[in-house]
C-alpha cells in the first residue's frame, strides 16, 4: 500500500492514496469468515493508533489520553464481534470502522450523563446504522467517493477543512462550533456546505 | 416520491454523532425510507473514513492488544446475524395502521408494549413514546383525513416525519417519506388530505404552544413530556 501522505493547512495529514481500501478491507474479510487473529492484529495495529488519534493528539483534545486508550479497545472489541457482518462491496475498513468508532463514542457520552434516562431497548446501532443498505445503484459508486474525498479534504481552505475536523473529531454541533470559534452560526453552516459541495463535485461529475 | 429532506449540515451532525438522540431517530427513520438520503450518508461516512485514515497515530498502551485478546477470550463468541431480525411490533388496542415503517421505528414501537394512543382532539390522536432520552418528545401523532389543528407555534424545534398519508400548510404539501422541520417561532396549521389519515412521528424540543381562542381549550390537553 503505497500512502503518500500530505498535511492539509491544519496539521492533519491525509492519505492519498489509491489502493488503501482493499488490504485493510480483505483482512477485515478475513477477520469475519475466519475469526483470523493474525489478520485481526494487522488490523488492530495499523486503526487502534488511529482511533487514538481522531480523538487524542496534538491537534484534537476532544478526550483524555486515557479515555482515548478506554474507546480503542471499546471500539476494538465491537469491530472484532462485528467484522462477520461487514461487507467490502458496501464500504472500506475505514468508513465501517468509523461508524463503529462513532457508535462507540456516542454510547461511551450517554454512560457519562448520569441524568439520561437510558432505560430503552433501542440501540445506538438502531439509530446510527453501520451497515447502511445501499442501492445496488450506488455500489459502484462508492469506491470512487472514497478517493475522490481523501484527495478533496486535502484541497479544502483551511477554514472549511477546520470545520470538518471539529465536527467529526470532536463531536461538536454546529453551534457549539460556531460558539467556539466566534462566528456566526450561518458562517459555519454555509462553510460546511461549501466544503461537501466541493466534495461531491469530485465525484459527480 | 420524497421531497422534503434533512438538510446537508442536520446530515452531517447526525453522521459525525453529534446530533441529539430524539432527532436522530426522526432523521434515522427517514433515511432508512431515502435513497437519495442514504447515498449522502454513505458519503458523509466516506468523510469520516477519510478523516480517521488520515488521523495523526498515536502510540497506545503497552499491552493494549493483549488486554483486548484477553478480554475477548473471556467473552463467548457472539453468533451475529448478518440481516438482523426486527421485531414485529405488535399493534395495541385500535392503533392506526402501523405497517411499512422504517426499521428503526419498529425497534422504538417493540420496546414500548404499553405505549397508550389518546385522544386530544375529535380529530387528533397522539401516542408518546419512551426512547431513552429527556430532551425531546418523541411521538407519533395521527390526525383524521380531511380534519386540520388548530394554528400553532413551536417553541423549540419539531423535527417530523410523514409516515401515512399527507398533510398540507402554508409552506406546501408533505407525503410519505417527507422530512418536516419547524424552527421555534413558526406557526403553522396543518391540514390532513382528504383521502387518508396522516400519520406522524416527531421529536419535539419544547412544548408545542397553541395560539388562538381553540389553543386555550386544548393547551392543557398537551402537555410536554419528553422521554
Amino acid at each position: 500500500m503505497a500512502h503518500k501522505l500530505r498535511h492539509n493547512g491544519n496539521g492533519i495529514a491525509v492519505k492519498a492514496s489509491q489502493d488503501y481500501k482493499d488490504d485493510w478491507s480483505r483482512l477485515l474479510t478475513q477477520v469475519g469468515a475466519q475469526r483470523d487473529r493474525q489478520a485481526f492484529e494487522r488490523v488492530f495495529r495499523h486503526f487502534a493508533p488511529l482511533i487514538k488519534g481522531f480523538h487524542h493528539s496534538r491537534s484534537t483534545q476532544a478526550l483524555n489520553a486515557e479515555a482515548a486508550d478506554e474507546l480503542v479497545q471499546e471500539v476494538m472489541l465491537k469491530v472484532w464481534h462485528k467484522a462477520p457482518c461487514f461487507d467490502q462491496g458496501k464500504a472500506s475498513a475505514s468508513t465501517w470502522i468509523f461508524t463503529i468508532m462513532r457508535n462507540c463514542r456516542i454510547d461511551m457520552l450517554r454512560r457519562s450523563q448520569r441524568h439520561q434516562n437510558r432505560d430503552s431497548d433501542v440501540d445506538v446501532a438502531d439509530i446510527w446504522d453501520e451497515n447502511l443498505e445501499n442501492q445496488p445503484l450506488l455500489f459502484l459508486q462508492h469506491k470512487r467517493n472514497e478517493r475522490d474525498i481523501a484527495d478533496g479534504l486535502n484541497a479544502l481552505p483551511a477554514e472549511q477543512s477546520h470545520i470538518l475536523e471539529k465536527a467529526y473529531m470532536e463531536g461538536k454541533s454546529h453551534s457549539e462550533i460556531s460558539e467556539e470559534l466566534r462566528l456566526p452560526l450561518g458562517t459555519v453552516k454555509s462553510r460546511v456546505r461549501l466544503a461537501m459541495k466541493k466534495l461531491q463535485a469530485r465525484f459527480v461529475r | 416520491m420524497i421531497r422534503h429532506h434533512p438538510d446537508e449540515n442536520l446530515l452531517l451532525e447526525y453522521a459525525s454523532g453529534s446530533l441529539a438522540r430524539g432527532p436522530s431517530l426522526v432523521v434515522a427513520a427517514h433515511v432508512q425510507m431515502c435513497a437519495d438520503c442514504r447515498s449522502q450518508l454513505s458519503t458523509l461516512n466516506n468523510l469520516g473514513g477519510s478523516l480517521l485514515n488520515g488521523s495523526p497515530a498515536q502510540p497506545l498502551q503497552a499491552n493494549a492488544f493483549e488486554r483486548l485478546m484477553e478480554r475477548i477470550s473471556q467473552i463467548p463468541e457472539k453468533i451475529i446475524h448478518k440481516s438482523e431480525d426486527t421485531p414485529t411490533p405488535v399493534p395495541v388496542g385500535r392503533e392506526p395502521a402501523m405497517d411499512h415503517l422504517p426499521k428503526v421505528l419498529n425497534k422504538l414501537l417493540a420496546s414500548n408494549p404499553n405505549r397508550r394512543w389518546k385522544t386530544l382532539t375529535r380529530n387528533l390522536q397522539m401516542c408518546r413514546l419512551k426512547s431513552g432520552q429527556r430532551d425531546y418528545e418523541v411521538a407519533f401523532h395521527c390526525l383524521r383525513s380531511g380534519s386540520g389543528l388548530p394554528k400553532h407555534d413551536h417553541r423549540g424545534q419539531e423535527f417530523a416525519l410523514v409516515l401515512h398519508g399527507s398533510f398540507s400548510d402554508h409552506n406546501g404539501i408533505y407525503g410519505r417519506g417527507d422530512f418536516v422541520l419547524r424552527e421555534p417561532g413558526q406557526v403553522h396549521r396543518p391540514i390532513a388530505t382528504q383521502d387518508m389519515d396522516c400519520l406522524c412521528f416527531s421529536a419535539v424540543a419544547a412544548p408545542v404552544s397553541l395560539t388562538g381562542i381553540r389553543g386555550l381549550f386544548l393547551n392543557p390537553l398537551i402537555p410536554f413530556r419528553p422521554g
